[in-house]
């Protein structure tokens, strides 16, 4: 048998193989998070390139280290699960680096991190000025993690008292101009609400590239003909400015009229119109 | 425009309103937001039960626009 063939089986083997591998110890061998994971993606790897090409080589012992190693990093990962302590020693720690806003020399030391590595890995978070962070993490990856002090952090509508609706993750109900059933049903909405919903904007559902749904039912799609205008949904904003118009009309009475009673009445109204705009205007934002 | 016509113009935006939260609170799957359009809803209804006489108080007083 020539050479080629030889490699080209090879290769589709431990192709095979190492799809095997990694599919069985998941995610997180992709992501290398331990450092069992990291020298078993080093090693599989390089183990696999040697076999594929030297064609001397044994083909089993080649699979057979493949394996090996798999195992091993299965096993730790299935340890590591049932005990804390073997994960600790297994997966390390990550190191204290910055608390309270003060850099620790000892940690730094033990990690053996010079103050400019430090200040790198600070960087590359955007992190220019060590004073702004309160408290960084060496995680076990080498990686920094920090957290900034309060001031620096930025701003979010919980920091300014603002009343936020709570939005759910939007379906995704149509790819390519196919109808995802399961997403549709998750959206809690039919085939028949969709047709509606697409007459409604004047598109066919073979003309949409993607469709998607948010928590509120407004449906919004990216057409094929990108020189078609979609309409937005606006019904909420437009629900918004009729109450606020309505809201204008009932203060605008309670000023005009003459008559005691309903002025009193207009004014009860119009004060409790705006206290449900208030409490909607969040969910009627857009 | 008469002043019977303008708080029927406002009871209709109201009455709009009111239809488009309950049709909301329909199609929402949000727990919290079909609460809070329930009760939009009803809050609504009721400041249209509250204005409504006063369109009957207003359409007795200008009966010349009446035909």
């Amino acid at each position: 048998m020539p050479g080629w063939v030889f490699i080209i089986t090879r290769s589709l083997l431990f192709l095979l193989l190492l799809f095997i591998t990694t599919k069985i110890l998941g995610k997180k061998q992709i992501s290398e998070l331990s450092f069992f994971e990291y020298v078993a993606g080093i090693t599989i790897g390089s183990i696999a390139g040697e076999v594929v090409t030297g064609l001397e080589g044994n083909l089993y012992h080649g699979s057979l280290a493949i394996i090996v190693f798999g195992l091993v990093t299965y096993l730790v990962n299935f340890l590591s699960i049932h005990s804390k302590k073997f994960s600790d020693f297994t997966e390390g720690k990550g190191t204290v680096i910055i608390r309270d806003g003060k850099i620790l020399e000892d940690n730094l030391k033990k990690e053996r991190y010079t103050i400019d590595e430090i200040s790198t890995l600070l960087r590359q978070k955007n992190i220019f000025n060590v004073a702004d962070v309160e408290f960084a993490v060496l995680e076990p990856r080498g990686n920094l993690s920090a957290l900034l002090k309060k001031e620096n952090r930025p701003l979010t509508p919980k920091d300014v008292g603002m009343k936020m609706a709570n939005e759910k993750e939007p379906q995704t109900i149509i790819m390519d101009g196919a109808i995802m059933d399961e997403a549709l049903r998750w959206a809690g909405k039919g085939r028949d609400w969709l047709y509606t919903e697409l007459e409604k904007l004047g598109v066919t559902l073979d003309n949409v590239f993607l469709g998607q749904v948010n928590s509120y039912g407004d449906l919004t799609v990216d057409l094929y003909d990108d020189k078609i205008q979609v309409p937005q949904p606006q019904q909420r904003p437009l629900l918004l400015a009729s109450l606020k118009k309505t809201q204008a009309d009932l203060e605008l009475f309670s000023l005009a009229t003459e008559c005691e009673k309903s002025k009193a009445m207009y004014k009860k109204n119009a004060a409790l119109l705006q206290e449900t705009i208030n409490k909607l205007e969040p969910y009627l934002n857009g | 425009m008469t002043v019977g016509t303008q708080v029927k113009q406002t009871l209709a935006g109201l009455k709009s309103a009111q239809a488009a939260f309950e049709t909301f609170a329909l199609q929402t799957e949000n727990k919290s937001a079909k609460k809070l359009y329930q009760q939009a809803a009803k809050e609504t209804q009721s400041i249209i039960d509250n204005v409504e006489p006063r369109l009957q108080d207003i359409t007795a007083e200008e009966p010349q626009y009446n035909q």
